[in-house]
């Protein structure tokens, strides 16, 4: 019943938009034979000497607020109702100079254990934009790039929350780390998109890898291939690997890859489109006893937009633990998701989740995302 | 030996004297001018294609690929591309075509704008803050547009500065002969007033001396309402409006449905050269849009 009524409750979210004309338009009649182009730069003098204004009369950076609003009912929990703001993430970024950009990211999130808000940095980079060899790199805190979805935002992924094999070895928001990034454009003959990243820093301590307390460092690799399939399909396949040290400060190594089809009808793109995306992961966790413990993670989530702002889409995950042997946990996710318009996404998700470690349980979440301000466009 | 490297150096020289210059634009009207402009001595390249609505491409890593190369960037600019240019400059690694360099070049210098508005709220929908941004579908503007090419290829390529100049006069003489034609056969539509999907026709509006009453989105980019086409509607009947105008990227069932509820005729016009296979370069976008509306008032 109570679950029910969660249920109602999460569901009468709705939503309203208020239909308004538009300004007429005003059309001008004039002599188009006698309009030269000479004419036409005086009359934009004159109608507009100092407010004709094609790029910001500033220097100050984008800056953006993006909120996330969330409410679950959940069967795991003895107080099965919440609604609460989960986060507040704000970015701040520009060119730097002719050389480089910069990039700021700031969350305030509420913990799920104390419900104490706190702020973080989550990232604060500077890129360059002009080194030779179609080479860039990146120095700072950022999210390195192991498999594809690690390095989105949460707001920026189309599911509620990220897949079980992320919050499980890296944690909920993913992994971040310290250090430096380099990256660079492989030639290759067929001249399709090849990019291959080298990185290395600390990581910020998570399930599977800790800041460390010697010099070993975190070093991670991804390989990203890009194929236009059609006008209307492309294909996405990317390698990582990466190592570096773990709580027991042992050596943890990883290797994971990505697969993402995408379809999107060129000609009418903001009404459908299609997205499979799998992932995995192979961790082998050194131990104190000499011991290595290798433990995997997958996900595969499909997802279609029926109409102009509705998106549905479901998802299979499968993850063990990192270090823990015969310990996983699988789930399946459903995603109503409606977008009014790109500056804010109210999401649906009903969850099943079994785990061989604790009791299992289903949840429905709904999400709230909103931004305000310049936000940075997300890559593809 | 001498002899050897004198033919090596003489096919050096060969091969840089033709090297063209390479050109990435983001929709193919630009890339229409800067091949009038630029002959045979540029290589260009168009992101989106003539079909697809401008505000909304996937920043596809292979245009990365293709940014990274190129000589110049020529973008419609005034936050037309804001959703999908940054992040692929920001990965092109190509000093010259960021923002403020000398491969960088915004289309809309000199163009004088419509619509700039007095105040930004985004409660007003996708609100463009330095003006409407859909200029290059008023022909003159496109004089303008070419000559801000013009003068880019000239500080890229000043070798060929006389070639430039000459395909410039050329391109803005067969602009200058075509209004006459466009001019004449839309004479009798001046004043005509119409509906329209999306607000992108304004500059097409003042010159052809169409006017635009409403539009069947509520707010720009705002899918239409029900209570927004009921409206419509009534505008339509009242003011005894036939025209609706709809765009390539848009379906067409809300205009549909107007049409059968007002006795309108629904006329899809190109809003870029490629927008259909008969419309191959700048001067053929305004031959089929001329044509189309005749046709509309004909029916």
């Amino acid at each position: 019943m109570r679950f029910i009524q969660a249920l109602i409750i999460l569901t009468t979210s709705s939503y309203f938009l208020t239909a308004q004309s538009q300004t007429d338009s005003t059309a001008i009649a004039d002599s188009l034979l006698a309009v030269q182009l000479q004419e036409q730069m005086q009359q934009q003098n004159a109608l507009q000497p100092v407010s004709v204004v094609r790029t910001a009369p500033t220097t100050n950076p984008d800056i953006s607020a993006i909120g996330d609003f969330r409410s679950h009912y959940t069967t795991d929990r003895n107080r099965n109702i919440e609604l609460y703001f989960n986060a507040l993430e704000m970015q701040v970024t520009s060119v730097v100079d002719p050389y480089a950009s910069a990039n700021f990211i700031f969350s305030f999130g509420k913990d799920s254990l104390n419900g104490e808000y706190s702020a973080g940095l989550e990232i604060a980079t500077l890129t360059s934009l002009s080194l030779p060899y179609s080479s860039q790199i990146t120095l700072g805190k950022f999210k390195p790039h192991f498999t594809k979805v690690n390095i989105l935002h949460p707001h920026a992924f189309s599911f509620v929350d990220f897949p079980a094999m992320v919050k499980n070895f890296f944690g909920d928001e993913g992994m971040f780390m310290e250090g430096i990034s380099a990256s660079v454009l492989v030639p290759n003959p067929w001249d399709y998109f090849q990019e291959f990243k080298l990185e290395a820093g600390r990581a910020e301590s998570n399930a599977s890898l800790d800041n460390g307390s010697s010099n070993m460092l975190l070093y991670s690799a991804h390989l990203d291939n890009f194929f236009e399939l059609s006008d209307n399909s492309t294909l996405n396949v990317g390698l990582s690997a990466l190592t570096g040290p773990n709580a027991l400060n042992q050596r943890t190594s990883m290797a994971g890859f990505d697969l993402t089809y995408k379809w999107k009808p060129v000609q009418y793109n903001t009404y459908h489109s299609f997205t499979w995306q799998t992932e995995g992961l192979i961790c082998q966790s050194d131990t104190s006893s000499g011991n290595a413990v290798q433990s995997y993670g997958a996900y595969s989530l499909v997802e279609y937009q029926i109409e102009r702002r509705t998106f549905i889409g479901t998802r299979f995950d499968y993850s063990g633990l990192p270090g823990i042997e015969k310990s996983d946990e699988r789930a399946i996710s459903l995603l109503l998701r409606f977008q009014p318009t790109e500056f804010q996404i109210l999401a649906l998700e009903f969850q099943n989740i079994n785990r061989n470690y604790a009791p299992s349980f289903q949840q429905v979440v709904f999400r709230a995302i909103f931004g305000i301000g310049t936000h940075a466009a997300h890559a593809y | 030996m001498i002899k050897f490297f004198s033919i090596l150096s003489l096919l050096l020289i060969c091969t840089l004297a033709q090297a063209q210059i390479k050109i990435v634009t983001t929709i193919p009207d630009l890339k229409s001018i800067a091949e009038s402009v630029g002959g045979e001595y540029v290589d260009a390249f168009s992101i989106a294609t003539g079909y697809q609505n401008p505000h909304f491409v996937d920043p596809k890593p292979s245009y990365i690929l293709k940014l990274s190369k190129t000589d110049l960037f020529i973008t419609v600019g005034l936050d037309l591309e804001i959703g999908w240019v940054p992040p692929l400059l920001n990965s092109s690694r190509n000093a010259k075509i960021q923002k403020g360099g000398e491969g960088y070049v915004d289309a809309s210098t000199n163009v004088p704008l419509l619509q700039i508005p007095s105040g930004v709220n985004r409660a007003e929908g996708d609100i463009h803050i330095y003006g409407n941004p859909h200029y290059w579908l008023d022909p003159l503007n496109g004089k303008i547009i070419a000559r801000t090419i013009c003068t880019a290829l000239i500080q890229s390529d000043p070798a060929h500065r006389m070639q430039f100049e000459s395909n410039l006069k050329k391109f803005n003489d067969a602009i200058d002969t075509k209004m006459k034609e466009w001019n004449a056969m839309l004479k009798a539509m001046r004043g005509t007033k119409v509906i329209a999907y999306h607000n992108e026709w304004p500059y097409f509006e003042q010159r052809f001396g169409l006017k635009i009453v409403d539009f069947l989105e509520p707010k720009p980019g705002i899918p239409p309402t029900p209570s927004q086409l009921a409206k419509i509607i009534n505008t339509m009947k009242r003011e005894n409006i036939r025209i609706i105008i709809n765009s390539p990227y848009f379906t067409s069932e809300s205009a549909d449905l107007v049409a059968r509820n007002t006795g309108g005729t629904v006329v899809t016009l190109a809003t870029s050269v490629g927008a259909y296979p008969t419309i191959k370069t700048y001067t053929d976008l305004f031959d089929y849009n001329v044509q189309q509306i005749l046709s509309a008032v004909k029916e």
